[in-house]
């Protein structure tokens, strides 16, 4: 069938074998691909009794329908595994170059299961799969390691894993096209815990489209929408992420040192104005994107990708520094290590206060720059006071008796929008399936930006459906898997046509959005099955209970209660928080119900 | 006066990150702006209203009702469409 190549690739790590079989055609009608895909095969393969870090953990690697048509952002693939992080069932998903090369060598899904007795890489050139011995690659970090392996652009694509995978850090990442990242969650771990380095991936065949000529149409119909809509045509190319950075200090919803105060002083040397003034070289863009929101800047010391607002956030203003420069090395530094930005910032600031305010026994302070990159390094090396971070911040700061410190949500580090100045970012945080975390869904369209339409951050009351519809929308074009940033110039219901003129069966727009509600509430399943409840849907008690001072959010915390009962209520789950069986019939879910 | 905080590409436009302006309403200093500085007008204005995507804050408080009476301790931030997460 037109848009999936009808085909899993199997690997089995501990006897160095692989096996081809087809996709099982009606669970791709219902979960599409990416993200939706990964987390269906996931829960027949991987339960409650599976260790993240052991054997019996899988990767599994997923494109989807869209993935390498050529379609707008149609480069994103995800893996989805059990984190170690959160214990929750995770997708982390990327861009750059790879996912359109594994699709196009013909697979949907790629299954990655065992341990290798030794360190191994993957080679995949179209159907020839080959396994190589990669004790002379282990230490290597990311960039090197990159360039060796061969990475080209549009033909030879490098996914790898650095010092901090191999060292087991629930905060590394897997890299793919040298600094894009399935970043969140630990997958790096995962993949460092089974002795694999890297997989190399050659494709040659675009995937069939069912009615090309419509999608031709489509293709010119999606570019001139992009070209019309002023942020994928100047916001984002012109300054990139990094330029919420002012609008958020503004408004007072941005988190600082450690969620201590919603405001930076030193926000405005570290904004996207700045970033594009003194160090952007030029912009760079993923395979068949026309944003091109990547920043490729240059300091005296590193010169790449990025940073992202996230990252720059989160040794910016969360550790109060106002060093950009040192920001961006930073930034690269994680990038070579294979660390996720956001959790090794938030969790180097919750060391900043464990430490002084006197609960943990390091000279780790706000505001200095100097200790970025030697904290990050130990980190990936679990040297030194790194060996105490390179777990993220809640096993960090629950070690120094002080859990309440620890900025995150089911264990993963949020990012830079402190839920005080957006009550719908609180729920969305507090409810995400993958904990804190704003790619599965982000408030900051309808109550910073206006996007679709401005909504008060402040309110409480109905937050909720806002709250759903995102999420939902978010789980869709996950599935697709195209990137988000298409949908600020492209109404989520034209992807809706994209994939039916691709794939030849008949999405509407509320199948497409019930594909995203079935995806989020078989993650919700997932984590319950895991032992996760209603009293993990919460947020650190310092969101909950200390108001800020000063500034626009002044006097607010989250009012997370009422909006949870609300959220419920309109999810179709009960008060615990579990979806009711009517809903899971209406999701084509039930027979997860019976093996809940 | 009110204070003005331009961000993004209004800042190239203004050659300036902020200034003070005369006014007495929200509307009333947007307009001046828009009067000395021409170019962001542009951006800024179609119809005579605000161009969608257009974000002004009152002291960091999203701001679209126009007729707000301002003093001089106010802050305007004038955000052109911006985008990013």
């Amino acid at each position: 069938m037109a848009g999936w190549s009808e085909k899993i690739l199997d690997i089995d790590l501990r006897t160095q074998t692989y096996k081809t079989y087809p996709l099982d055609m009606e669970m791709a009608r219902l979960f599409v691909g990416g993200r939706g895909l990964g987390a269906r095969l996931l829960w027949d393969m991987v339960g409650p009794e599976v260790d993240p870090l052991s054997p019996e953990n899988v990767l599994i690697f997923t494109n989807g329908p869209l993935t390498g048509t050529g379609y707008q952002t149609s480069n994103r693939f995800s893996v989805s595994t059990k984190s170690p992080l959160t214990g929750t069932i995770l997708d982390a998903n990327s861009g750059g170059f790879w996912g359109m090369q594994f699709k196009k060598a013909g697979y949907d899904v790629m299954i990655v299961r065992g341990r290798s007795e030794k360190p191994v890489w993957i080679e995949i050139k179209y159907d020839v799969i080959t396994f190589h011995d990669a004790s002379e690659l282990w230490g290597m970090r990311v960039f090197d390691l990159t360039k060796k392996l061969g990475q080209n652009n549009n033909k030879r694509n490098v996914l790898c894993i650095g010092p901090a995978g191999e060292n087991l850090s629930r905060v590394a990442s897997i890299m793919n096209d040298r600094e894009r990242a399935l970043a969140r969650g630990g997958p790096g771990a995962v993949m460092g815990s089974k002795n694999l380095k890297a997989i190399v991936v050659e494709g040659k065949d675009r995937p069939a489209i069912n009615d090309p000529e419509r999608f031709k149409f489509l293709l010119y119909e999606t570019r001139k929408l992009l070209a019309a809509s002023p942020l994928t045509s100047q916001a984002l190319p012109e300054f990139g992420t990094v330029v919420l950075m002012n609008i958020m200090n503004n408004i007072g919803a941005l988190a600082t040192r450690n969620h201590q105060q919603t405001q930076f002083e030193g926000a405005d040397a570290i904004s996207g104005e700045e970033l594009t003034e003194k160090y952007l070289v030029k912009n760079a863009s993923c395979w068949a994107c026309p944003i091109g929101c990547t920043r490729y800047s240059k300091t005296e010391k590193v010169e790449g990708e990025g940073p992202e607002f996230e990252s720059t956030w989160a040794f910016g203003a969360q550790c109060g520094i106002d060093d950009l420069p040192a920001i961006i090395e930073a930034n690269s530094l994680c990038n070579d290590l294979g660390l996720d930005t956001i959790s090794v910032g938030s969790t180097i600031a919750c060391a900043m206060e464990l430490s002084e305010k006197g609960y943990m026994d390091s000279n780790l302070r706000f505001g200095r720059a100097d200790q970025l990159a030697p904290t990050i390094e130990a980190m990936a090396y679990r040297r030194d006071v790194g060996s105490d971070l390179a777990d993220g911040s809640l096993r960090l700061a629950t070690k120094y008796g002080h859990s309440e410190l620890s900025m995150s949500a089911k264990g993963m580090e949020m990012p830079a929008y402190d839920p005080r100045g957006m009550q719908g970012q609180g729920l969305l945080y507090a409810t995400s399936n993958r904990g804190g975390c704003h790619m599965r869904g982000n408030m900051v369209g309808s109550e910073v930006l206006g996007l679709p339409k401005m909504i008060d951050r402040f309110q409480v009351q109905g937050k909720s459906s806002f709250v759903i519809l995102h999420q939902n929308v978010s789980a869709a074009i996950d599935s697709l898997v195209i990137c988000k940033f298409t949908n600020m110039g492209v109404a989520d219901e034209y992807f809706a046509r994209v994939l039916s003129t691709v794939t030849g069966i008949q999405y509407d727009t509320g199948e497409l959005t019930r594909v995203g509600e079935r995806v989020w509430n078989l993650e919700r399943l997932y984590n319950l099955r895991e032992g996760f409840s209603r009293k993990d849907d919460t947020l650190p008690p310092r969101l909950l209970n200390d108001a800020p001072t000063e500034g626009p959010s002044k006097g607010w915390v989250v009012q997370l209660e009422p909006m949870l009962k609300e959220y419920y209520r309109s999810r179709g789950w009960d008060e615990n928080g579990v979806p009711r069986p009517q809903k899971l019939e209406e999701l084509k879910l039930a027979d997860m119900l019976v093996r809940n | 006066m009110p204070h003005v905080k331009l961000f993004a590409n209004l800042r190239t436009l203004a050659g300036t990150k902020e200034l003070s302006i005369r006014g007495s309403t929200v509307g009333a200093v947007l307009n001046d702006l828009v009067k000395q500085n021409p170019a962001l007008g542009e951006i800024l204005l179609e119809n005579g209203g605000l161009r969608p995507h257009i974000i002004i804050t009152l002291n960091g408080n999203n701001m679209d009702d126009m007729d707000v009476e301002v003093n001089e301790q106010d802050i305007i931030a004038v955000f052109p469409p911006i985008a990013g997460g």
